[in-house]
């Protein structure tokens, strides 16, 4: 079985003021010069703390069953559901991934909090989460190109606990990802740390399609993070 | 109402901390909740009115801000914030006995949850409402939830999840605080958590923001 392993620099990852701000809920130009100070501020300090890490691995022998939505991967059923189902059921391999921003931004994010600065532990926190979404499109774009040179495609990026797919199926899912390059560890609670990471599946075929956004298919309409309101 | 109480009630609305504190660009300079809760003191207002005629109305303002999404969490926690500073010059009244909050609340994320952004969020405003309020933390079980129940009777429990899979913790506390203990009033969020998952595991209130757990606080105690 084989796949890739990646680390990538923090200043890679791109990560404007205006974007973390939009997650905190600001149109462009509506922040506060404090506020964007205060962004700028632990952007550059994420430079030094995240050690953003990232791993996929292929997996040729799986199957499909359209009755049940499932994909079974090794041997393993996955109850994916049917808006994961839709999109990846065309692939003939697929590609398991993790990613991570590592543990220390997640715990600055305590410690300021705890210590009373509120503002800096949230604005912490929404980095992180940003950080850890801007590695996994580096490494999505990575493998796309690796597959776009064998003449194939591939899906977007879906994950345990979106679309209906349960967040318990993390178990199955680590034990396909043993001694895993990111070093995440999963909880009894199906819980990844740390905190800043995140996991799933990416289809992979001559037949399927990455599409730009996917929060169309999704039904959490009020989401902070979607993309377009319709 | 008096001018220093609608001054701190602004600073608070405004998340004007203190004088040192650039924030709002047009208080710079000026005052903020630190020092003139200290003056307000020092001249001999009530602890309780500046409580409840300047804090509790404005942290209201912010919740209520927050949850028709005219201000995002930044602004609510630059308030709370200012808030805090106002509230350390009330702590020793309320120590004495001078000045009163409207209850204890407490809260905690649930057993095999880590998460706290959210949780966090809410005691604070909550803090804000006038209540004193006891963070059990994160990873919290069912037994803690029991033991700080015991140690602080009549208190109201909020209960925090952000998964699917830890929400079952959450029913098991709720389960368990409902056989050994009667009468308590029990809140539940987080991004999973729905009215519906509320009412299926006889918790007592579900809200999506913390404002909706404000007034169901002051409901119960009106
Ligand atoms: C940012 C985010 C992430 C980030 C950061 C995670 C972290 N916490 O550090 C990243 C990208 C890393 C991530 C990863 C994952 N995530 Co995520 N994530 C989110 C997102 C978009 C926002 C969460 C957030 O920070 N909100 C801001 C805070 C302030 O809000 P809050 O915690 O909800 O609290 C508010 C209310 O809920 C309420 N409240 C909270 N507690 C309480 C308590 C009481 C008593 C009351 C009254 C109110 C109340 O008041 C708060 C203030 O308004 C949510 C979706 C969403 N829009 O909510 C998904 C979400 C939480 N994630 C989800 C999932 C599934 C995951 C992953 C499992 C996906 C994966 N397989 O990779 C992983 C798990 C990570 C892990 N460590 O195990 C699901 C969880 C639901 C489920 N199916 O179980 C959500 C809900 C999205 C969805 N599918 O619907 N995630």
């Amino acid at each position: 079985m084989t796949g890739s392993t990646f680390q990538f620099d923090f200043k890679d990852l791109k990560l404007a003021v205006s974007q973390v701000e939009s997650v905190m809920g600001y149109k462009e130009g509506e922040s506060q010069e404090t506020i964007s100070e205060l962004v700028s501020e632990v952007l550059k300090e994420a430079e030094e703390i995240c050690t953003m890490k990232a791993e996929y691995r292929f997996f040729d022998d799986i199957a499909f069953d359209e009755a049940e939505k499932t994909v079974t991967i090794n041997g393993l059923v996955f109850q994916i559901k049917k808006i994961i189902y839709s999109q990846i059921k065309k692939s003939d391999s697929a590609a398991l991934f993790l990613c991570t921003a590592g543990e220390e931004i997640g715990a600055r994010s305590k410690k300021s909090m705890k210590e009373g600065d509120l503002l800096r532990g949230y604005i912490y926190d929404v980095v992180g989460s940003e950080a850890v979404e801007a590695a996994a499109d580096l490494m999505q774009d990575q493998l796309e190109r690796e597959i776009n040179a064998l003449g194939k495609g591939i899906t977007n990026r879906f994950s345990p606990g979106y679309c209906g797919w349960l967040v318990a199926e993390q178990h199955k899912l680590f034990q396909l990802l043993t001694d895993n390059f990111c070093e995440i560890k999963l909880s009894s609670s199906a819980l990844m740390y740390p905190m800043k990471s995140i996991s799933g599946i990416i289809g992979i075929g001559k037949n399927v399609k990455r599409h730009p956004y996917t929060c169309s298919l999704c039904d959490m309409k009020d989401c902070i993070y979607r993309r377009s309101k319709a | 109402m008096d001018d220093i109480l609608s001054k701190i009630s602004s600073c608070v609305e405004f998340g004007k901390i203190d004088k040192a504190s650039p924030y709002p660009p047009d208080m710079k300079g000026q005052d903020g909740a630190d020092e003139l809760t200290r003056k307000a003191i020092d001249d001999g207002m009530k602890p309780g009115d500046i409580l409840e005629k300047a804090l509790i109305p404005a942290m209201a303002i912010v919740g209520d801000k927050f949850s028709r999404k005219e201000i995002y969490v930044p602004q609510m926690l630059m308030a709370a914030k200012s808030m805090s500073s106002a509230m350390k010059h009330l702590k020793p009244f309320f120590q004495s006995g001078e000045a009163k909050r409207k209850g204890k609340f407490i809260i905690g994320t649930v057993a095999g949850d880590l998460h706290d952004i959210g949780k966090n969020l809410v005691a604070m405003m909550i803090e804000g409402g006038g209540w004193e309020v006891i963070d059990l933390g994160v990873d919290v079980g069912t037994d803690k939830f029991i033991k700080a129940i015991d140690e602080n009777p009549g208190a109201v429990i909020g209960l925090s999840a952000l998964l699917t899979t830890t929400m079952e913790n959450m029913k098991k506390t709720v389960t368990a605080i409902r056989e050994k203990k009667s009468g308590i009033k029990i809140l539940v969020g987080g991004a999973p958590v729905t009215k519906e998952y509320c009412e299926k595991i006889g918790a007592d209130y579900y809200s999506p923001d913390p404002q909706g757990a404000v007034n169901y606080l002051n409901q119960i105690v009106s």
